[in-house]
């Protein structure tokens, strides 16, 4: 045990080096498995000219660089799954923060602490990617009024108010953010566009099959009348 | 056997399948309003929709959002045409338009509508017939009209749809037009599969 410990001690100056110079390393919150089901999804528009610096005014990010950054949400395990991607930025990341790419909580137009902080995009050329799942409690290395900026945050508070939560990643050049966007709500699963009356490209379906939907569609359609003329008024 | 299938219609209607019901359960209570009576930012939103080639000319488009139970709000009218409208949930949640900017020129538009109701076809009925090129005009709220070009159609079973391949967010500004397809679950009072139609902006 002794002998680790100047090893331990070496390892928090590397820890400190990476506060203040890099923020490149992989390191995040716990990595975990996928989880079966998820409570919501949000998808962001990371763009440079929405970057704003640390003193509240515009500081545009990397021109021509985008972000696509999709998040699935499991509240109930407070778990983040992400798929982060990143089109033209070059140069090494940097963050005081122990990873360069983050959810951190403020409205469009202002700025804020982050919240979580994901594995860095990495890839060859002009496209970056990041996937995984992390579950919290989350940790930032960033300290605000004696404690860390993920200290408390949960994922529920995402889907309580997305748009209060952007999505960015900082670069050595552009240390404010290289490319910023505000998460938005997307829905889940397939969207229910057909009631059944014409069953719809159901070329596998037996003859016997379509004559029974046409009928509970027919069953339907009286009471539905009814429905659709009182939900017009 | 009457009354089964009285019973079936009963469970049809309840459930809705279309989302048609507009007091039924998981659905927004909100009344769906066209996107001109929205109240607005300077957000420049979509308004109408034109696709030629299978006589579809809606001059009104509905603002739609996501449904209390996380699934896409659908129309409630099988007649019209639906705009997946990003910023509409934090607008309910109390957020000014401003608060929720759309990125300019970005994507993806999404329009969704029914492919049939309970008694024919619905406005989208005909979306299987599109074909790579085929036109689609969408006219914006600054008087503006975009037009796209269909450049693929996908079926996609509904128990593993793409979320982020239809609604995530994209660099470049492209069109997704949406309707039901494949076989018709009784049980589950809904198709199986969705109809995914990508277009491109080319002017």
């Amino acid at each position: 045990m002794r002998r680790a410990l100047p090893k331990l001690a070496a390892l928090s100056v590397l820890t400190a080096g990476a506060v203040l110079f890099s923020g490149g390393t992989a390191l995040a919150d716990t990595p975990v498995d996928e989880p079966d089901s998820f409570t919501s999804m949000f998808t962001v528009m990371a763009t440079p000219d929405t970057v704003i610096g640390t003193n509240g005014q515009p500081a545009p990010g990397q021109p021509g660089a985008t972000g696509t950054f999709n998040y699935r949400i499991n509240s109930d395990e407070d778990v983040i799954c992400y798929d982060l991607t990143l089109n033209g930025i070059t140069g090494e990341y940097q963050s005081p923060a122990r990873t360069a790419t983050h959810i951190h909580e403020a409205a469009e137009g202002a700025a804020g602490p982050p919240r979580i902080a994901f594995p860095n995009p990495e890839g060859e050329g002009d496209t970056r990617t990041s996937s995984g799942c992390l579950q919290g409690p989350f940790t930032t290395g960033v300290m605000a009024n004696g404690q860390d900026t993920g200290t408390g945050f949960t994922v529920r508070q995402i889907e309580e108010n997305p748009s209060a939560f952007f999505g960015d990643t900082h670069t050595a050049e552009y240390s404010a953010g290289a490319v910023r966007g505000q998460l938005m709500a997307v829905p889940m699963g397939g969207v229910e566009t057909g009631a059944g009356a014409t069953e719809a490209g159901s070329t596998d379906a037996a003859p016997a099959a379509l004559g029974a939907g046409a009928l509970v569609a027919a069953a339907a359609a009286g009471a539905f009348a009814l429905r659709r003329r009182a939900g017009r008024s | 056997m009457r009354l089964a299938l009285a019973l079936a219609g009963l469970v049809l209607l309840l459930a809705g399948c279309a989302g048609a019901a507009p007091d039924g359960p998981g659905r927004a209570a909100a009344p769906q309003a066209a996107t001109t009576e929205r109240v607005a930012a300077d957000a420049v939103v979509p308004v109408s929709v034109r696709v030629p080639a299978i006589g579809v000319d809606e001059p009104e488009v509905l603002s739609l959002g996501v449904a209390p139970d996380g699934t896409a709000e659908v129309p409630q009218d099988y007649a019209r045409v639906g705009w997946f409208d990003r910023t509409l949930s934090a607008q309910r949640a109390g957020a000014t338009p401003a608060d929720v900017p759309l990125p300019a020129g970005r994507g993806p538009t999404v329009l969704l509508g029914h492919v049939d109701s309970r008694r024919g076809p619905a406005v989208f009925f005909r979306l299987r017939d599109l074909r790579p090129g085929d036109v689609v005009e969408v006219g914006r709220s600054d008087g503006s009209v975009a037009g796209y070009a269909i450049e693929r159609t996908e079926q996609v079973a509904k128990d593993t749809f793409p979320t982020f391949a239809v609604f995530g967010a994209t660099a470049t500004d492209v069109l997704r037009l949406v309707t039901c397809a494949g076989d018709f679950d009784r049980g589950a009072r809904s198709y199986t599969d969705n109809l995914v139609v990508h277009a491109v902006r080319v002017r």
